[in-house]
């Protein structure tokens, strides 16, 4: 081989779009929890700090990632497949942490992780594995097919009811379908699987309204509920979700000012976790709201272009899982925040609070970067 | 390397890899467009709901309109006190706050304790707190303590005219009397002071606040006459302790147009503190129902809300009636024996010989019994009641005051000769004193019945506004009338009235003297009604006198109240004729 060194492909757009959206989620972290940092902690950069640590972990750890061959983390999948199921069955166990009512996260040397948030990445590498080993031809097949569909079920169903986290569970098996779809040259089985889900989805929520009278409820259908409307709940079930619309609302088109919020001084729980947006929404307006979704679209179409110019099916089905978890993650936590659908515990990729999901995206990043690198300029 | 070429991107990868990148943008435009909803159609509402969730809204009192008498002299004012209330969440030192208002205050610990542990956005501890006391805790300076000035109805002139204007309760609403008649003019609006707070009702000093001043009430402007009162009160007591009646009411009136210049209702009671039981209450262990009763008592204003049989006073509608009925003429005799059969009822006149032969004149001076039946059962049921209709008896008389009684008459198809012959001198149904005033003052006054009342105008930010008041033409003939007057100045003159006679100012009027239900229990009213001068009536006056102890005659009780009244008020109030 005529060693001429290649010209190697670095994605200097994706990493611009990424730390952009991370700084830019460090200021309205600091701007919307300052209020409850200090009433809480006494400290109002309490929070900042905190995700301040979590992100420059994760960076540190994206470089990492970025410079390995991503080639390297095939022989892990299925240990990390197994891995994942293991985490979640530690919530049960001492180490694992419940806060807000709610079981989710376990402690690791000091550090408290949500299993979910390994679990999603566990699954986009043992899925693009998986579908690399059963090659082209059988994944066409029935049996394929199902197989691909039916791995992540398990450990949805764990994240589901062992850690009560719902919309975990439907973002990993999202994450699954977009791949097989992407993997499988097939479409009719995916209009069908489409069709059912509308379906369950519309019937389940006219059962919903019907029962409404009935007194026994779980908490989810009055959820379902309070989305369709709120201000009649808005003393319990619906009280974030309004609280969130009169975020929005009252930004207008220009907004209040970054800092201005009012509805972040304790009027809007959670604000800086899976609500952060509405406060973007009032602070910076109708402009500052799409010029977040658009740095959005913009960071999913490099992802497209990496994973169509990625070397090899194991690499592009790896970006695509990664832009599947984002963009999940993006359109159903702006839809919750405007209440377009239920509300259900989402946050918000970068920007939102959160340690964990900070470090874990900011790998999958270190992972898409990893698979540009592989691109020869030619191909692009 | 053949492993290799296997896995590479198919074309259909790529495909699909596009199409979820276009599904994406589709549900972010989806998503973007739901937001400019929310943004841009929706902003108001939810800038709305969302500022109303941000704001604290304190209110200001409004100042109430003041009570001004005649002549100019406020009879009903206010004084600035102050309202002390706490805002939990500000407080920064409970038990400093805790011992500080109940020290200040003179409440207990625990009472205040109870209210600065409570979590509320803000907590009223106590309102109409003296200023001095409200500016000493307001310069301790503690946190989370507000004081609010705030008004107070202060009356200067204490009882005088209590059940007329009436007093106010805890937040200045009017509770009885002219303050609650006039409630909507004196109240005036209520002002705000809009804080913004977060969550926990903190208020944030950088967004400052907004105030929406309060509208003072408007002024009412009374005909009564703060100085007459006094007069008319000072006669009541007088002859109340005198003669140890159980309650003396006094009406002055200008019988022209309505307007009423004292009235008096004795005992009356402090405004300044109104809920104060009398002393043989006090150490009594009355439940608050029974509180109630005693203070509804007390505050009740015999002159609009009780009724009473008006006696001979009521020969005045008799006369009146006759002689528009054409059955009566000045020159007719009547001849009394001492009594007269109406059927098989023997009906006696007071003076037991009778009065023999009369004309009607002096049959009115006498105030003669016989010779009123005479005139009743000339007149007949149909011709009376519908005289006693036309009078406006029938009706309340409209005065601007709550709880005005109506008249207890005998319905018209149950009035038969026996019934006739009593109302006619005035027995056996029952009218409310200011009734008997306001009917007799529309038949001297040329025959206009006229709406009596006090309040003659407001005066606010607004501008002014006159009251004006209905009255009835014509409801009998000024000829009658002219007949009326002059019968009754003879009366005052040299008949039963004679003890109101004052000396150069043609007063006329009539007794009476009924007995209260039930017959026979020995309790009298006295009273006596009359005006001056009589050829132009001015100034009316009823007096009456609940069960007087001794002499009970109107003529000799009632009358010579009228004359020291009149005496004094006459001169001050009109021109000497």
């Amino acid at each position: 081989m005529a060693k001429r060194k290649e010209e190697k492909f670095f994605d200097y757009s994706l990493l611009f779009i990424v730390l952009f959206l991370t700084c830019f989620g460090l200021v309205m972290i600091y701007s919307v929890s300052s209020y409850e940092g200090s009433m809480r902690y006494g400290d109002a950069a309490y929070y900042l700090k905190s995700q301040l640590f979590a992100t420059i972990l994760g960076l540190a750890l994206m470089i990492v990632v970025a410079n390995i061959p991503y080639h390297f983390w095939q022989k892990f999948a299925t240990l990390a497949f197994i891995v994942s199921h293991i985490m979640i069955l530690l919530v049960l166990t001492p180490i694992g942490i419940e806060r807000n009512n709610a079981r989710r996260w376990i402690d690791v040397f000091g550090i408290s992780l949500q299993p979910a948030e390994v679990a999603k990445l566990g699954m986009i590498l043992f899925l693009a594995s998986l579908i690399c080993q059963m090659g082209p031809k059988k994944i066409r097949t029935t049996r394929g097919f199902l197989t691909v569909l039916l791995m992540p079920v398990p450990i949805c169903i764990m994240v589901w009811q062992i850690t009560t986290n719902l919309s975990s569970a439907i973002i990993i098996f999202g994450i699954a379908l977009l791949m097989l779809f992407v993997a499988s040259p097939d479409y009719k089985r995916f209009i069908i699987i489409g069709s059912a889900g509308a379906a369950l989805v519309a019937i389940i929520i006219f059962t919903i309204i019907n029962i409404s009278t009935s007194e026994n409820m779980g908490f989810r259908s009055e959820r379902v509920l309070a989305w369709l409307d709120p201000e009649a709940f808005a003393m319990d079930t619906g009280f974030q979700t309004l609280q969130a619309l009169y975020a929005i609302g009252s930004g207008g088109i220009l907004g209040k000012g970054i800092g201005q919020s009012m509805q972040k001084l304790g009027f809007l729980p959670e604000a800086q976790n899976d609500m952060i947006f509405s406060i973007i929404c009032e602070e910076l307006g109708l402009f500052g709201a799409i010029a977040i979704i658009l740095m959005f679209l913009l960071l999913i179409w490099r992802l497209m272009v990496v994973a169509n110019n990625a070397n090899d099916l194991f690499g592009g089905l790896l970006v695509v899982g990664i832009m599947g978890h984002i963009a999940i993650q993006v359109i159903l936590n702006i839809a919750v925040v405007t209440n377009t659908i239920p509300n259900t515990g989402i946050s918000l990729p970068f920007i939102s609070y959160g340690g964990s999901s900070a470090m874990f995206l900011l790998i999958e990043i270190g992972l898409v970067l990893s698979v540009a690198r592989g691109i020869k300029l030619k191909d692009v | 390397m053949p492993e290799r070429e296997t896995a590479r991107n198919k074309t259909h990868n790529r495909h699909k890899i596009v199409i979820v990148f276009f599904l994406c943008t589709i549900v972010f435009l989806l998503l973007a467009g739901r937001l400019g909803y929310l943004m841009i159609i929706s902003s108001e509402h939810y800038t709305e709901r969302a500022k109303s969730l941000h704001e604290r809204e304190r209110s200001i009192k409004a100042a109430r309109g003041r009570i001004i008498d005649a002549k100019g002299t406020v009879i009903a004012d206010n004084k600035t006190v102050c309202t002390i209330s706490v805002i939990h969440n500000q407080i920064t030192d409970p038990e400093g706050v805790i011992a500080a208002l109940s020290r200040e205050l003179g409440l207990s610990e625990d009472f205040v304790r109870r209210r600065v542990e409570k979590y509320t956005s803000i907590e009223r501890i106590r309102s109409n707190v003296d200023k001095t006391i409200g500016d000493r805790i307001r310069d301790l300076g503690l946190d989370g303590v507000k004081v609010d000035d705030d008004y107070k109805r202060y009356y200067p002139y204490g009882s005088l005219a209590s059940k007329v204007l009436g007093f106010t309760g805890g937040d200045n609403q009017g509770i009885i009397g002219l303050e609650v008649k006039y409630e909507e003019y004196l109240m005036g609006i209520p002002g705000t002071i809009l804080t913004v707070t977060d969550a926990k009702g903190v208020e944030i000093s950088t967004q400052g606040e907004e105030r929406i001043e309060p509208v003072s009430g408007s002024d009412l402007h009374l005909s009564l006459d703060i100085n007459i009162q006094s007069y008319a009160t000072q006669l009541a007591m007088q002859v109340m302790e005198n003669k140890e009646a159980e309650g003396v009411s006094i009406i002055v009136m200008n019988p022209s147009n309505g307007e009423i210049i004292a009235m008096v209702d004795a005992p009356e009671f402090d405004l300044n503190a109104p809920f104060s039981l009398p002393l043989e209450y006090q150490e009594a262990d009355l439940t608050s129902e029974e509180t109630q009763n005693v203070l509804n008592g007390i505050w009740r204003n015999s002159c609009i809300n009780d009724t009473y049989e008006p006696g001979s006073a009521f020969k005045i509608m008799t006369a009146a009636a006759g002689l528009s009925g054409g059955v009566l003429s000045l020159s007719d005799t009547f001849s009394c024996p001492g009594y007269i059969m109406v059927e098989d009822r023997r009906m006696r006149c007071h003076k037991p010989g009778g009065h023999g032969g009369q004309d009607f004149t002096e049959a009115t001076k006498n105030s003669c019994n016989p010779a009123f039946v005479t005139v009743g059962l000339r007149l007949g049921v149909d011709n009376f009641y519908h005289y006693f209709e036309k009078f406006g008896l029938l009706k309340k008389t409209g005065i601007d005051l709550p709880g005005e009684a109506n008249t207890i008459m005998h319905k018209k198809e149950n009035m038969k000769a026996v019934e006739l012959a009593t109302v006619s001198f005035g027995q056996s149904f029952q009218v409310t004193p200011i009734q008997m005033a306001v009917t007799v003052a529309s038949l001297v006054n040329g025959g206009n019945r006229i709406t009596p009342h006090f309040a003659v105008k407001s005066v606010g930010q607004e501008g002014e506004e006159i009251f004006m008041y209905p009255y009835t033409e014509d409801i009998i003939s000024d000829e009658v009338g002219g007949i009326l007057r002059e019968i009754l100045e003879e009366t005052v003159a040299d008949g039963t009235g004679r003890n109101a006679y004052v000396e150069g100012w043609h007063v006329a009027g009539k007794t009476a003297t009924s007995q209260t239900l039930p017959r026979g229990s020995g309790k009298y009213i006295a009273s006596f009604v009359a005006f001056a001068p009589a050829y132009d009536p001015q100034i009316l006056a009823l007096v009456i006198i609940n069960n007087p102890q001794g002499v009970y005659y109107g003529g000799q009780v009632a009358a010579p109240v009228v004359k020291h009244l009149f005496e004094n008020i006459l001169p001050y109030a009109l021109e000497k004729p």
